[in-house]
């Protein structure tokens, strides 16, 4: 089985490019995930038009990123028999993009969205960056930025897709079909930044006191969960829990693996 | 590398069906016209051309250069590439001077000898522009506030001067703010060899042959006679003068006047 990660900024055309991607691989069985943090409705367009398998993850509290990393394992583990699992992220951070080792990362570029040594690991550990809306500036220009992508992400291939016209999409395919096949641990491209506030425990007051408080009640009650992300509490993840307790939503017995729960 | 010839084998049109020639040789220094409706794969087949298609476009064509294929980094990286590409949009998003502009440019195509030669270069390209727009370009305007001629003119020149692609590629570039013929003999002096999609007859008819696109497929060729180049001289003639016009309207002059060759002299009772 074969893993692809697309991530891009939102409007930088992954989903156009994907679905040209999609038309040059009709030969493998493909399952297609996409992450999102509200909404999307990509996976039943891309459903429509190739009938493969898709599925959509809204991710809501946590970080998108986050969230794909501690979902793909399930993604593979469901879709073992397909040949190309591809996975779609949010692509709202540059710095989390969850781009896997033993898998082909995919930058989609919007050549129009700032300079490329402003962007993170999204580009920087990107194996192939294509970028797109190149028609709309002057060649001049997407020389020049060509030039700075390969300043930062010094070992990509480089690609210039069209989402409109599909230009570039056998290269992207092609890119595809070379990518070595996953097996055993898959692990990260880069470390993710580490969640250690109050405020990624859903707290809003601005005031160090406070944020310093709900970040020590999170903490503790974080170290008496198994931080699985079962979902038996009804939350997708367990620091979404977290922060309803902390809401005073729900109680916190009603995590089944709580540490020194009564009865 | 020496560019003494393109060859283009047919491939297919959107029904599947085989393009009625066997191929299609291009010589330097000539200038090829791509006509036909809206879909009819003109696009597609710049497409080929830019990629150098060894027959894994949807049109299974292949394109050959000196009757040979082409390596791979001498199709994208721009330092090396042999092709350049002329789009229909020329906006820029770079907020700097024309100068520094064109210097980030003739550094990034590895053209970079020393800092008096690039200054020169600079001037060459400026100056150029300049012959093409009616609207003076200076070295030290802001990129973003030019106008869509002096835009065009800009890109014309940098891609004679700079860029040295011996093949390049034009969609529909429009005329307007631009004298769109003398833009193209900039390009073409070189010995380059030039496809043009368009429909303006000042180049379309300009043109060593045309190829004709219909449903995808390339179904006609037509080599431009000498009537028509007279007719495309005479338009193009009527566009400078268009441009003319325009830039005394610029500077808040009247017009009173038409000074058209075709107005009969003393025509007026």
């Amino acid at each position: 089985m074969k893993m692809v990660i697309f991530g891009g900024t939102p409007g930088s055309g992954k989903t156009s490019v994907i679905k040209f991607v999609m038309q040059e691989l009709k030969d493998l069985s493909i399952h297609y995930a996409k992450f999102d943090v509200l909404t999307t409705e990509d996976h039943l367009l891309i459903k429509d038009k190739f009938e493969i398998s898709t599925e959509k993850k809204i991710s809501g509290e946590i970080c998108p990123d986050h969230y794909a990393a501690l979902e793909i394992p399930k993604i593979v583990e469901k879709h073992k028999n397909k040949d190309l699992i591809i996975i779609e992220t949010a692509g709202l951070c540059l710095r989390c993009s969850p781009y896997i080792n033993e898998g082909l990362a995919i930058n989609i570029l919007n050549i129009l969205a700032g300079k490329p040594s402003s962007y993170g690991p999204l580009l920087t550990h990107a194996d192939l960056v294509a970028i797109t809306k190149g028609d709309l500036i002057s060649q001049a220009e997407r020389e020049i930025f060509r030039s700075e992508v390969l300043k930062v992400a010094r070992n990509a291939s480089i690609i210039e897709a069209n989402g409109l016209t599909g230009e570039g999409a056998i290269d992207i395919a092609e890119a595809i079909k070379e990518s070595p096949e996953i097996k055993g641990k898959l692990t990260l491209k880069h470390s993710m930044p580490t969640a250690v506030c109050g405020y990624c425990y859903g707290n809003k007051t601005i005031d160090s006191e406070k944020t310093l408080k709900r970040y020590s009640l999170g903490k503790e009650l974080k170290a008496r969960i198994p931080n699985l992300n079962c979902g038996k509490c009804g939350f997708k993840s367990c620091n979404e829990f977290i922060r309803a307790v902390l809401d005073k939503k729900v109680n916190e017995d009603t995590c089944p693996y709580l540490e020194g729960k009564k009865g | 590398m020496k560019i003494k010839k393109i060859t283009i084998f047919s491939g297919r049109n959107k029904q599947g069906e085989k393009e009625s020639f066997e191929k299609i040789e291009i010589l330097a220094g000539q200038k090829i016209g791509i006509v036909g409706p809206t879909g009819s794969g003109k696009s597609q087949l710049l497409y080929d051309i830019e990629k150098l298609s060894q027959g894994e476009t949807k049109t299974l064509r292949k394109i050959l250069i000196n009757d040979n294929k082409v390596q791979k980094d001498l199709r994208t990286d721009p330092a090396r590439k042999i092709i350049g590409y002329l789009t229909q949009h020329m906006n820029f998003m770079t907020d700097t001077t024309v100068q520094n502009f064109l210097e980030i440019h003739i550094m990034t195509r590895g053209r970079h000898r020393s800092e008096e030669s690039t200054k020169e270069l600079v001037e060459k390209i400026i100056d150029s522009a300049n012959t093409i727009t009616g609207e003076e370009i200076s070295k030290n305007t802001n990129l973003l506030i030019l106008s869509g001629g002096q835009s065009r003119a800009l890109m014309v020149a940098d891609l004679a001067y700079v860029s040295e692609s011996p093949i390049i590629l034009i969609d529909e570039i429009e005329n307007a703010g631009i004298r769109i013929k003398e833009a193209l003999d900039l390009l073409i002096k070189k010995g380059k060899i030039i496809f043009l999609v368009t429909h303006n007859p000042i180049l379309a008819l300009d043109t060593d042959k045309r190829l004709v696109m219909k449903k995808g497929a390339i179904s006609n060729i037509i080599y431009t006679s000498v009537k028509e180049r007279g007719i495309a001289n005479y338009l193009s003639w009527i566009n400078n003068y268009l441009l003319n016009v325009r830039e005394e309207v610029r500077k808040g002059k009247k017009v009173e006047e038409l000074r058209l060759i075709c107005t009969p002299v003393g025509g007026e009772k």
